[in-house]
């Protein structure tokens, strides 16, 4: 398998190579020995899960990040200096990435957010007329067809990213990194990007194109490279790779492990959900939840999960479908109803959505229902320090007193204050999203075994999650979400996280 | 685990404490020592400036901005802004005299002034809150829409009220302090309790500091946002009423400007602009600053053209100074 990947890229002229380089974090060894290249023309897939040192060897191509060991080189040229200067060299030298968050401003036009800072002027005046027709034409070349002077705000997402590809086209790049540009986009939205892809590499344009949806990199990617633990483990052709072998090499031997949960007995169904819509990203969805039970649903980013969840606690209303309690059908988009009705909602985003930074870890965990801790309508602070502290000890938050802003804590702790708010207000269906993103592994650990004793107080548990290892640690069943259906089911003992994987990224 | 866990808080507990209260009182330990050096500036140059009189006066001034200065505190720890006020306090001094003249009787006429107050001010609060006009929007509509009018109805000129035994006794002072003055220290304590003990004084923390969270954690915003900005109509109306009581009259041309003397005075008083942050101490204290500066530069005969120039520098000094102070004890708890 590598030798026919290796032949491909002897083919053309190497523009980007990372050579036996290192890069070590306190505590992490975030890039061990790895050695790469990538070539004019050729889109290389990057494939790894968190924390498998993807971002690390970006970092590195764009001079953000100096090697302890070993050597990178654009073009044929070593990257020079360090800090900023470094990062100048290599967009200098062609590099150029799109990232995730898009930086555009949606108030203005299309050709003034190409141009965005570099507006070509006369004596100060900006040249509309030149700037438009040489936006059209670089527009048009990724099949991006709008008047260049319309505002980005009437763009589609799967546009907007194109406009963002064609803004780093413009200063003539060598290399495109594109990391998971097709995250927030439904299927049919992605084929743009993906032809516009296809068209860079055809100017002979190197491309790595970070994703994990396995159709769109057999698509359009001559080969894939897999990154394991910090370390390069093959980079494989994808048209002969099985999805499953390249899932085996992703999670390596520790996919083997399946955890052991104890079987519990389940109580009656409290959740149902009957054949939900919600355009674009969920097109049918049906499932129900038991009480003590723990689901977790499976899916990469942008799969429609975070919809899914505020579909069912009405923070966004569903096109059509319905969501029974307890075998009643709730009517759609009433968040506080569901509250009541002892659901609760942690977001995917903490620091956004999840927490009031300024406020105490009281306040932040008690803002459900004030009036369990106010005597008369005044707040106890007697009551407020007691119940918060009932909360800190069972999920064990470190915290140095109850009132300490909770900005101030670790993530992780900023974390279980969110899921303690819920146990707090009795909640008895709990529906977490990504509960474990940007924490720590000691912190990871301990959330698990909150949501294992959560359900065995015979409270029910949707645990969302792209972590694919983790499923198995705490979920008696998992769904997975693909393609805005839900394609397969697994249940307790039988959670192989290979299958899942496979099952995530898969395509038809 | 558990006992592990127990351990770590101790030793996390003196460092952590003395740090974070030492940065939230230092807004107003350096209002306070503003509010000593004013006084120390004033005492010495302008004459009869610590008479009691005048600081009776003082604190009868402090009361105009003070009593919507509360309300103002609120709504904008919310995130949200009321330039309302002025016109506000305008338009139910002329409806009391109105409802008076009619023969209303005065207690009745005091509660439609405070009603009616508190129905304006929640029109900008729902459509702040329903309809996402930003509250500056909202109240600027109020403002100009009050003030016309008012003067409109009156054509500028004073409603007078007659004899009214109620409203005379309003503006008689009791022990030498001005109701005006006690009015407005009870609704401090009222405001600074509502602020920090109750379920709605928490929660407009919680919105200013992030209405999103607050919402997923099932807290009431819009019906909070609505609320908030009738508190402010009805607090205005307070003031509406102890103006007829000061002038006899309801007056569509007074109060003018009241809305950025509250504006300032709060965020003198530390209150960030963002949301999220503020005390009610501190604006009591960003109040007191304001009317000293207005009554010590009265009193120094300056030009009261001039006044303004003055006034306008040393509130940009003042709140410029506090932010230094702020993060200079910010960094060095960190360092």
């Amino acid at each position: 398998m590598t030798q026919i990947s290796r032949s491909v890229e002897v083919a053309r002229r190497s523009i980007a190579s990372i050579k036996g380089c290192t890069r070590q974090y306190p505590g992490v060894l975030a890039l061990d020995n790895a050695t790469f290249e990538v070539a004019a023309g050729e889109v290389r897939a990057l494939l790894g899960k968190n924390g498998a040192g993807k971002s690390t060897l970006i970092r590195l191509l764009t001079g953000a990040e100096v090697p302890d060991t070993g050597s990178v080189a654009v073009d044929g040229e070593e990257l020079r200096h360090s800090g900023s200067n470094r990062a100048q060299d290599a967009f200098d030298k062609g590099v150029r990435v799109v990232y995730q968050e898009l930086s555009l401003v949606p108030g203005m036009s299309l050709a003034e957010n190409l141009f965005l800072g570099r507006w070509p002027r006369k004596g100060g005046v900006i040249q509309y007329a030149n700037m438009e027709a040489e936006a059209s034409e670089a527009m048009g070349r990724l099949g991006l067809d709008r008047p260049p002077n319309s505002l980005v705000a009437s763009l589609s997402p799967a546009e907007r990213q194109l406009l963002e590809i064609a803004r780093v086209l413009l200063g003539k790049p060598k290399l495109v990194i594109l990391d998971e540009p097709t995250s927030s986009l439904a299927a049919a939205e992605a084929e743009k990007v993906m032809a516009a892809v296809k068209r860079i590499a055809s100017d002979g344009i190197a491309v790595i194109y970070v994703s994990h949806r396995m159709n769109e990199i057999r698509q359009i990617a001559h080969s894939a490279t897999i990154m394991r633990d910090g370390r390069i483990i093959e980079t494989v052709d994808v048209k002969g790779a099985d999805t499953r072998e390249i899932v085996r090499l992703m999670l390596g031997s520790e996919a083997s492990q399946t955890a052991a949960l104890e079987n519990r007995s389940q109580g009656q169904t409290v959740l149902e959900v009957k054949d939900l819509a919600l355009s674009p990203k969920l097109a049918s969805i049906s499932f129900s939840l038991k009480a003590g039970e723990v689901l977790g649903i499976a899916g990469l980013l942008g799969s429609g999960r975070t919809e899914l969840l505020q579909a069912i606690m009405g923070v966004q209303t569903q096109d059509h479908g319905n969501v029974l309690v307890d075998g009643v059908s709730v009517a759609p988009g009433h968040y506080k109803k569901m509250i009541s009705r002892g659901f609760g909602y942690t977001p995917e985003s903490r620091k956004e959505e999840g927490i009031v930074p300024l406020l105490g870890v009281d306040e932040n965990t008690l803002s459900t229902d004030f009036s369990g801790v106010s005597k008369n309508g005044i707040l106890s602070s007697r009551l407020m320090a007691e119940a918060t502290r009932k909360v800190i000890e069972r999920l064990h938050i470190k915290t140095a007193r109850t009132d300490t802003p909770i900005g101030t804590l670790s993530g992780g702790n900023q974390q279980k204050v969110v899921i303690g708010r819920w146990v707090y207000a009795n909640s008895r269906v709990l529906l977490l999203d990504e509960p474990t993103r940007g924490v720590d592994v000691e912190a990871k650990a301990q959330i698990y075994t909150i949501i294992r004793q959560l359900a065995a107080e015979g409270r029910s548990i949707i645990f969302v999650s792209s972590e694919i290892e983790e499923l198995p640690l705490v979920c008696d069943r998992v769904l997975v979400l693909r393609d805005g259906t839900l394609q397969e089911e697994f249940k307790s003992p039988n959670i192989d996280q290979d299958a899942l994987m496979a099952a995530c990224i898969a395509g038809h | 685990m558990s006992l592990d866990q127990a351990a770590k808080p101790t030793s996390a507990r003196t460092s952590n404490k003395s740090g974070f209260n030492f940065s939230q009182h230092m807004n107003e330990l350096s209002l306070f020592v503003a509010i000593v050096v004013l006084y120390v500036v004033f005492t010495s140059t302008a004459n009869g400036f610590l008479s009691f009189n005048n600081q009776i006066n003082i604190l009868r001034d402090a009361a105009t901005i003070g009593i919507a200065a509360w309300a103002a505190t609120l709504i904008i720890i919310a995130g949200e802004i009321d330039v309302s006020v002025g016109p506000m306090v305008a338009f139910i001094s002329v409806v009391l005299a109105f409802f008076l003249q009619w023969g209303v009787p005065t207690p009745i006429a005091f509660a439609l002034a405070i009603v009616v107050g508190a129905l304006l001010g929640s029109i900008a609060g729902a459509l702040r809150a329903y309809f996402d006009v930003p509250s500056f929007v909202g109240t600027l509509g109020l403002w100009s829409a009050l003030r016309g009018t008012a003067l409109f109805v009156t054509d500028a000129l004073p409603v007078s009220i007659g004899r009214n035994d109620t409203l005379d006794a309003l503006d008689r002072s009791v022990l030498g302090i001005p109701p005006a003055a006690i009015i407005m220290l009870v609704l401090f304590a009222v405001f600074a309790f509502i602020s920090r003990k109750t379920a709605f004084g928490r929660s407009v923390f919680a919105i200013g500091g992030n209405a999103h969270a607050a919402f997923l954690s099932g807290i009431s915003v819009s019906k909070i946002r609505v609320t908030l900005f009738a508190i402010a109509g009805a607090m205005a109306a307070i003031s509406g009423i102890l103006l007829v009581s000061r002038l006899g009259s309801g007056n569509a041309t007074a109060a003018t400007g009241l809305e950025f003397d509250v504006i300032a005075a709060v965020v003198v008083g530390g209150t960030s602009l963002s949301g999220g942050r503020g005390s009610m101490l501190g604006t009591l204290l960003g109040v007191l600053v304001i009317t000293l500066i207005g009554n010590g530069l009265v009193l120094l005969g300056i030009n009261p053209f001039f006044q303004q120039v003055v006034r306008g520098l040393i509130i940009v000094i003042a709140v410029l100074a506090n932010i230094q102070a702020i993060k200079r004890s910010v960094s060095r708890n960190k360092g």
